[in-house]
């Protein structure tokens, strides 16, 4: 039983690493090593590949730089905004809320990317392309759905006594959100938040599409305009020393917020 | 006074779902391309008959529908597996789901070149280890045949960690005292998974269904990324037709008419679905 455990751990394991960990042994070989990759090469092991990507114009570090900021903004705008929303969706009748939500969960479960045309045609008019900070415009209000039911669900576990007493207090509405309410809901907070940075850090069409100054460029358009560049001659020991550094503050990320990022999907599982 | 906080977030949602699928409408029933000059004239339905009578439509829809039905099938198999290892007690449970995230966690376009490298022909590990098992070249990225099913392990690999997590969730759910009467009745492992876990897992279940069925429906970075659509367009998407359409042909009319058709046809493929779970949910009760 024990045995058969670890058996099913290690495939698992496996299957989660290994197409990493072969990305991170193609990035320290030699090109020419690269033409045998399973077979003995003399002179294999080389860190040119990271300096080239480090040293390449623009640097590699400014995407993780522009990609980080669009992250901030957004994850900074969608918690301002969906948070008094999600109190207020506590407070209005039951039947109001009920079709809010459901609505919510629609527009959770659209596939966004067919909404990529006419948001470019709205960055046109409004000026808004190769803008970095415009960008958490859209990807603010294509998280807002999933942040307002997370939030909503976790105002409403919240014994309403407390409220009432804070109420009594003499504290007014803005004082019970900030000095009561809002503390107490800060794991799901957190767990929106996190949820929301990823979105903004990984999300690709629009990015794609409202972003064409080379200079401007988030992680994963930076990475697929190498793809982009050739079909047959793409410098796959370069790109992968780009794929490992793109996956580390991920892989930091999760590890220091694994409980959170668990927590705040599965309360949306349970009671989005 | 307090439902005005709710304002902001439906303006923001009006704005960037709304306004786009009007606009959309309108779109679909005007000629806007690169022949116009770029200026939507009326063209009486003429985009939405060239849409039924596009085999290149009809087939990317096909495609979608199969790359979305196994994906989403295997996804939710190996998620059932790994949420039920998951939910046993064991030392370094915690590091061992963190590393199950990651896959989730990293951009897909990130992952999509690297499969690109790990099917190359014929430098890539599997085309290396077939030279070592001395197998003929499986040219995985330039065969028609198979190139969807490396999209499929793309996708797969990705998102299965998500589905888990939602399985999870439902696992903890079921009291453990279920499971203990189940026994005490004299029930057997095998049968508690048939006739407590699952049935108690059915929301889940279709939660994780709907959510990834429509999710694979609309893919397009993997597959952008991954194999640009070919070879062939052997793996298209609706979602990469739409977005050739507008971004290279520049016909803006018709690119907003695939993106109406293609949204038409995941609610009707969500609808059947679960229609069918509905519907065999019902036999099952009869032949009980």
């Amino acid at each position: 039983m024990i045995r058969t455990r670890k058996l099913w751990i290690t495939a698992l394991l496996l299957w989660s690493l290994a197409p990493l960990l072969w990305q991170v042994y193609t990035s320290f070989c030699s090109n020419e090593s690269l033409l045998h990759t399973l077979t003995d090469h003399q002179s294999r092991w080389t860190l040119e590949n990271y300096r080239q990507v480090l040293t390449a114009n623009p640097p590699f570090w400014r995407y993780l730089l522009n990609s980080a900021l669009v992250g901030i903004t957004s994850t900074g705008l969608t918690l301002l905004i969906a948070i008094p929303a999600a109190y207020s969706l506590v407070k209005v009748p039951r039947n109001v809320a009920r079709g809010a939500k459901l609505f919510l969960l629609g527009a959770a479960l659209f596939p966004y990317v067919l909404l990529f045309l006419a948001l470019l045609e709205l960055a046109r008019n409004l000026n808004l392309g190769n803008n970095l900070l415009a960008l958490s415009f859209p990807y603010t209000a294509l998280s807002m759905p999933l942040a307002v039911l997370l939030l909503s669900s976790a105002f409403r576990d919240l014994p309403s006594e407390l409220e009432e007493a804070a109420r009594v207090e003499g504290l007014g509405l803005w004082q019970r959100l900030r000095w009561v309410l809002i503390p107490l809901i800060a794991p799901a907070t957190a767990s929106t938040a996190i949820l929301v940075f990823l979105f903004s850090w990984n999300e690709y069409p629009i990015a794609l599409t409202w972003i064409s100054s080379a200079d401007l460029l988030t992680l994963p358009v930076a990475i697929a305009r190498i793809a982009g560049s050739s079909v047959y001659s793409i410098p796959y020991g370069a790109y992968a020393a780009a794929t490992v550094l793109g996956a580390l503050p991920l892989l930091l990320l999760v590890i220091i917020f694994q409980r959170q990022i668990v927590s705040g999907l599965t309360q949306g599982a349970i009671k989005g | 006074m307090i439902q005005l906080l709710l304002l902001p977030a439906a303006l923001l949602i009006a704005l960037v779902f709304g306004i786009p699928l009007i606009r959309y409408c309108w779109l679909s029933v005007h000629a806007n391309s690169v022949v116009t000059g770029l200026v939507a004239i009326p063209n009486h339905g003429a985009n939405w008959l060239r849409l039924f009578n596009d085999e290149r439509f009809w087939q990317d829809s096909a495609q979608t529908a199969r790359f979305a039905f196994v994906s989403v099938s295997l996804e939710l198999l190996l998620a059932l597996a790994i949420a039920l290892l998951l939910d046993q007690r064991w030392r370094g449970r915690g590091v061992v789901r963190a590393i199950t995230l990651l896959p989730w966690a990293l951009p897909t376009t990130v992952m999509a070149l690297g499969w690109r490298w790990i099917f190359n022909t014929p430098y890539g590990p599997i085309e290396q280890l077939a030279v070592l098992f001395r197998l003929p070249p499986l040219n995985i990225l330039s065969n028609p045949d198979i190139t969807w099913l490396a999209t499929v392990v793309g996708d797969v690999w990705k998102t299965t960690p998500f589905v888990a997590l939602i399985l999870l969730a439902g696992l903890q759910t079921i009291p453990n005292d279920l499971y203990e009467a189940f026994y005490l009745e004299g029930g057997n492992p095998r049968a508690a998974f048939f006739k407590v876990t699952l049935p108690l897992l059915q929301p889940y279940l279709l939660l994780g269904l709907l959510f990834r069925l429509a999710q694979a429906f609309g893919v397009f970075d993997l597959i952008q990324v991954m194999t640009g659509g070919g070879p062939a367009s052997s793996t298209e998407s609706l979602a990469l037709y739409a977005y050739l359409n507008a971004m290279r042909f520049l016909d803006f009319g018709y690119s907003a008419t695939v993106m109406i058709g293609s949204f038409l046809l995941l609610v009707f493929i969500c609808l059947f679905s679960w229609l069918v779970i509905y519907q065999t949910r019902h036999l099952r009760g009869v032949f009980k």
